[in-house]
């Protein structure tokens, strides 16, 4: 689910990273006024901690696969979604830049993709409102999932909009739909189970961790309205296949307009995103041109594409391997002269 | 599973790389993060049938790459974790745009008339192709910058930029227990498996369970890294200190900044 | 910051202590040290050794009695002095460094405490080198062994030269050999030090003095010698003679 630098024309990254940054500087103002220095290496252990678990597998039961933590979610029923969401993007970011997962430019995309609706729609149109009246094992199970499919759906969708929309694609809006849709409501079912579950044995020993669990007493209702675990499942999984059927009746009926509008914001997009350099680049070609000669024929028709262009492009390419590895050589040559 | 042991490898590799005393590691952390972030906003500013610039784009990864003496091979397997996304964006490209931008072969190749013998390409495989690069050269200009530049001294970029100081501090403390984490990790999952041999997973009715009792031991930890945090006198904020920065420093930004500008501008090619 | 107080530098009267949910309870302990004694508290697990250690330091508050720490009170209002006369060395060293490198790690005390970036430095190298660790400086804390981490937690209190260190189980899975150096860069340390541990040779090679605590309160208080050889008091306490003098 996280998105490639790749994918994402500047225009759509900068938008989504202004929207990330709002949501941040929001957050951390909160998380200020909260005033307790203790979140702060709290968050930091949290995240580290998301992170890692994001490397086990757990097994799904009747198949042979295996899925992972939903952090986003998580992170705010422990820590509350502000704080939640600053910790969700120190692990994005982190994520990123160590295992390339997710991009620099992507960062603002994935935030927003993950952390901004797992944190904040996940607490507010799910835990805090069943939580109000206090917790229960079943509402703390039904949260976790409905949290996780909702935010992983619209992660999903996200992803697609923002892809569609930077013009890197041409596959058809309702195609791409259905192509990341009913995944995602698999994983988010998974990962709702596995954030149940973990939430719940939190629940059970220490529920004084939990965020916004209200009512009088914090005290486990127990056995009263108390599902189990697999009847909770069979009930989700009903839902879940109604939910995904919507979804499928969605993309197929509903795209095309959509698909023509967001055509309209592609073309623009891209010509924006090249307006400034282009004028400036003119300018400089004018006036240095450095490599006159170098121009090919129809260059300029296919926006550069021909095949003398690549061959030539391959050359300069080569020139700078040549170029790099003997400019390594010299530099060795000159530590081992100076060691010498 | 082996999985977690393949990652704590890798971070281990990645922390050898930046505790180099090579030159590209010592260069000022800010320009380094901001050079980089240009090579990409750069690189994916091109257009879709921009080929020909893309390639030349790759001059700066083979710098970094070579200049910086790091394995390619290390710096392609991090492919994989968004190239399932990216090749599912792209891989249809071909069917779907069918526009002949050139021929390879044949005899009027650069006339674009019809050609016998020769190679149609299509916008759409030119398409697939540039997006393939871009996903490739961001990969590896991020990986470039990580393996030069400890996470701290992009922390320390970071506040230069004036990112706020909380998020700064909570990266921080992710990277720092990642890696006390990822062991934990290990040996849970090892003495799972010892329990557990012939599951792949880890089986549903242990993921309350397992996972949450990790958790709460995370909860203390954390409890204890404040109050170490606290009797050393943390008020709630970090200090460190001031790095300086030369010529070079400066150099290595402006002139790469000025390359790419000129290959953006097609004034190279 | 060291205050150069010779004699009495902690005072604990009448000290007794209930957690919210009625627990671990210390009850009537009084203590006085001085400067550069070294003293063990002993006792079986759950008897309040560490309630006891997280009182001096403030981070449990709402006790009955006094704590004075180099003649400050140990209260709400005085924690910032308090704590810059006693330094906590935690049982998990990873706890305790939590930043990359043991440079800033051991420079993040002093930094808190306002000092230059030259005198911080200062400190930084001396701390490192009462430890024996000034190669080790730049390096990155996950690559090192168990022991260096332990002498890098240690630096990073000395780097704030408190009157008294408190240390929680530092022998704790250390090798032979990293154990032995510990105990000789203890001895070499010339603060107060309150030290606890299971590791009875360990509290024989590096405290003259040791307090033997039960249920809350102070069984013995003497010579560490005389207590660590008594049979009788240890066995009735939960513990047992310590290995060398054992037969």
């Amino acid at each position: 689910m996280h998105m490639a630098d790749a994918l994402v024309v500047p225009a759509v990254a900068g938008t989504m990273y202004v929207l990330s940054g709002t949501a941040a500087g929001v957050s951390i103002k909160k998380v200020r006024e909260e005033n307790d220095p203790k979140k702060i290496p709290v968050m930091g252990v949290m995240g580290a901690f998301v992170f890692a678990t994001q490397m086990l597998n757990f097994t799904i039961p009747g198949t042979g696969s295996s899925g992972h933590l939903c952090g986003g979610m998580m992170l705010s029923a422990m820590l509350g979604p502000f704080a939640g969401f600053i910790t969700m993007i120190g692990v994005l970011l982190v994520q990123g830049l160590l295992f390339a997962d997710g991009g620099l430019l992507a960062l603002g995309c994935n935030v927003w993709n993950m952390a901004f609706y797992g944190c904040f729609l996940g607490s507010f149109l799910f835990w805090r409102p069943m939580m109000k009246k206090g917790a229960s094992r079943a509402k703390i199970i039904i949260a976790s999932i409905l949290g996780c499919i909702v935010t992983l759906q619209l992660g999903a969708f996200s992803v697609t909009l923002e892809t569609l929309i930077s013009g890197v694609t041409e596959l058809p809006f309702s195609a791409f739909l259905a192509a990341m849709q009913p995944i995602h409501l698999a994983i988010g079912l998974v990962e709702g189970l596995i954030t149940a579950a973990v939430l719940v044995f939190v629940y059970e020993a220490r529920p004084e961790l939990l965020w916004g669990i209200g009512g009088e007493d914090v005290v486990k209702e127990k056995k009263e309205g108390k599902l189990s675990f697999k009847n909770t499942i069979i009930v989700l999984a009903v839902l879940a296949a109604i939910a995904g059927g919507i979804v499928s009746l969605f993309a197929s009926a509903f795209p095309d307009g959509l698909e023509w509008s967001m055509e309209k914001v592609a073309g623009t997009s891209e010509l924006e995103a090249a307006g400034g350099a282009y004028d400036v680049a003119a300018g400089i070609q004018d006036t240095t041109s450095l490599l006159p000669d170098y121009a090919f024929k129809g260059s300029e028709a296919a926006i550069g594409t021909s095949f003398s262009g690549i061959v030539g492009a391959l050359v300069v390419v080569a020139l700078m391997v040549g170029l790099c590895y003997a400019c390594r050589f010299f530099l060795k040559k000159n530590k081992e002269d100076k060691a010498a | 599973m082996a999985s977690i042991d393949k990652q704590l490898k890798e971070l281990n590799k990645i922390q050898d790389l930046q505790q180099r005393s090579q030159w590209m590691n010592i260069l000022h952390p800010l320009g380094k993060l901001l050079l980089s972030v240009f090579y990409i906003i750069i690189t994916v500013s091109f257009g879709k049938y921009d080929l020909v610039p893309l390639i030349i784009m790759s001059i700066y990864p083979i710098f970094g790459f070579i200049l910086g003496e790091l394995s390619f091979k290390d710096g392609l397997y991090r492919m994989r974790l968004i190239l399932p996304l990216v090749l599912l964006v792209g891989i249809f490209n071909p069917f779907f745009d069918k526009n002949i931008l050139f021929y390879i072969g044949g005899t009027a190749a650069e006339t674009g008339a019809a050609v016998q013998g020769g190679f149609a390409v299509t916008g759409g495989m030119v398409s697939m192709v540039t997006l393939m690069l871009k996903g490739f050269y961001s990969a590896l200009s991020a990986y470039i910058l990580i393996a030069t530049t400890s996470i701290d001294d992009i922390c320390y970029a970071l506040r230069c930029l004036h990112m706020p100081k909380m998020i700064v501090i909570v990266i921080m403390l992710i990277y720092r227990y990642f890696g006390v984490m990822g062991a934990e990790a290990e040996r849970i999952i090892t003495a799972y498996k010892l329990r557990a041999p012939s599951q792949k997973g880890i089986h549903y009715k242990a993921w309350g369970t397992l996972v949450g009792q990790w958790l709460l031991r995370s909860m203390d930890r954390a409890e204890d890294v404040y109050e170490s945090m606290l009797l050393r006198g943390f008020k709630g904020d970090f200090f460190t200190s001031k790095k300086s920065y030369g010529l070079l420093d400066i150099l290595y930004v402006i002139i790469w900044t000025m390359i790419l500008v000129l290959i953006r501008s097609r004034v190279i090619i | 910051m060291h205050t150069g107080i010779h004699g009495e530098i902690l005072r604990i009267e009448n000290l007794s202590f209930t957690y919210e949910d009625n627990n671990h309870v210390l009850d009537d302990i009084n203590l006085v040290a001085h400067d550069g004694e070294s003293i063990g508290i002993i006792g079986a697990n759950g008897i309040g050794k560490s309630t006891l250690m997280k009182l001096l330091v403030g981070l449990l508050l709402d006790y009955q009695g006094t704590i004075e720490v180099a003649g400050h009170p140990v209260n709400k209002k005085n924690l910032n002095h308090v704590r810059e006369h006693i330094g906590y060395v935690f049982q998990d060293s990873d706890s305790q460094l939590f930043l990359s490198t043991i440079e800033d790690d051991v420079a993040f005390g002093p930094r808190n405490y306002g000092l230059s970036e030259e005198e911080v430095k200062e400190k930084v190298d001396a701390a490192l080198a009462k430890v024996h660790i000034s190669d080790l400086k730049n390096k990155h804390i996950y690559k090192l062994s168990g022991g260096e981490k332990k002498l890098a937690a240690i630096a990073t209190i000395l780097a704030m030269e408190p009157d008294i260190i408190i240390m929680d189980e530092p022998s704790i899975a250390l090798d032979p050999r990293n154990r032995k150096n510990l105990i000789s860069i203890l001895n070499d340390i010339h603060s107060l030090k309150l030290i606890t541990s299971h590791d009875l040779d360990f509290i024989m090679d590096t405290c003259e003095r040791t307090v033997l605590l039960d249920d809350g309160r102070i069984i013995a208080n003497g010579k560490t010698s005389e207590i660590l050889s008594n049979k009788a008091l240890l066995e009735d306490h939960g513990l047992e003679l310590p290995l060398r003098l054992q037969k």
